[in-house]
């Protein structure tokens, strides 16, 4: 049951965001893909579109900006994370919730986002994008002559 | 009525709270977010995932034997500001008074040091005869 949910909550990202959607959700819906790191973690993340392109929020704890990698492709960005924290010495588990597994989150596009243009920002665990949308796509006002 | 009927939902409010716990953290949007306890000779350490938060809106606080972190994430935009709560029972003695805390990547780190009748102690026994 929770699986149908999800996927109903899929699409509505995809309709709300078409140009811009999680690579998961091509899992979820059959055309299974091989991602990079199996045992990776996908982040909690939000994408908000805008007038000139997308915000997108992604949340990393306990990653530090060494331990963080964007990578544009030809319609996909990538984003890994790896945790940089590790148990001290002397350290003795009592409760584990976190995971110690790198995140990773890939973000497909169709080239309605100008890639190279993205600007990130990474501060207290949290990675905020912006991507621009192309030139090309940009609403523009034709004026009547 | 069934005789049953108290117990079913019995059990079902104890599953909902077993499992909610471990439910909230996929979608991140509860607000609860997930710890880890670690102890060693001298401290327990609380270590708690709460990415965007400020350090002046992060708050501990240490009841008896109750941790309370609470935090803000606050955004541009007031309506996507969230707010996070969560209380623990810390299984040993703590000096209350001595509670610290750090915040780095995200993550809020703890420090609850232990009370001398609660650590370790090497005791050394003479034996006669």
């Amino acid at each position: 049951m929770a699986k149908t949910l999800n996927q109903g909550k899929e699409k509505l990202t995809m309709s709300l965001f078409n140009s811009l959607v999680s690579k998961r959700d091509d899992a979820a819906a059959g055309t299974r893909q091989q991602a990079g790191n199996q045992s990776a973690i996908r982040p909690a993340f939000k994408v908000r579109q805008k007038e000139d392109g997308f915000a997108v929020t992604i949340y990393l704890p306990g990653v530090a900006k060494s331990g963080l990698e964007i990578t544009a492709e030809a319609n996909q960005l990538r984003i890994t994370g790896r945790r940089t924290w590790r148990q001290p010495e002397g350290w003795t588990q009592i409760y584990r919730e976190s995971a110690d597994a790198p995140f990773e989150l890939t973000l497909q596009h169709d080239n309605s986002v100008d890639a190279d243009k993205t600007e990130a920002e990474f501060r207290d665990g949290v990675l905020r994008l912006a991507l621009p949308k192309s030139e090309a796509l940009k609403a523009r006002k034709i004026s009547i002559s | 009525m069934s005789p049953w009927a108290g117990l079913e939902t019995e059990i079902d409010r104890l599953f909902e709270s077993t499992l909610s716990g471990v439910a909230g953290f996929a979608g991140g949007a509860r607000n609860q977010f997930p710890v880890d306890i670690y102890e060693d000779r001298d401290n327990t350490y609380v270590r708690a995932e709460l990415p965007g938060v400020s350090r002046a809106d992060a708050n501990v606080e240490m009841v008896d034997d109750y941790l309370t972190i609470t935090a803000v994430r606050k955004e541009k935009a007031e309506e996507d500001s969230f707010s996070f709560s969560r209380s623990l029972t810390i299984p040993e003695h703590v000096q209350t008074d001595k509670v610290s805390a750090r915040y780095e990547d995200g993550v809020l780190t703890v420090t609850l040091p232990k009370r001398e009748e609660a650590k370790p102690r090497k005791v050394s026994v003479a034996i006669n005869g």
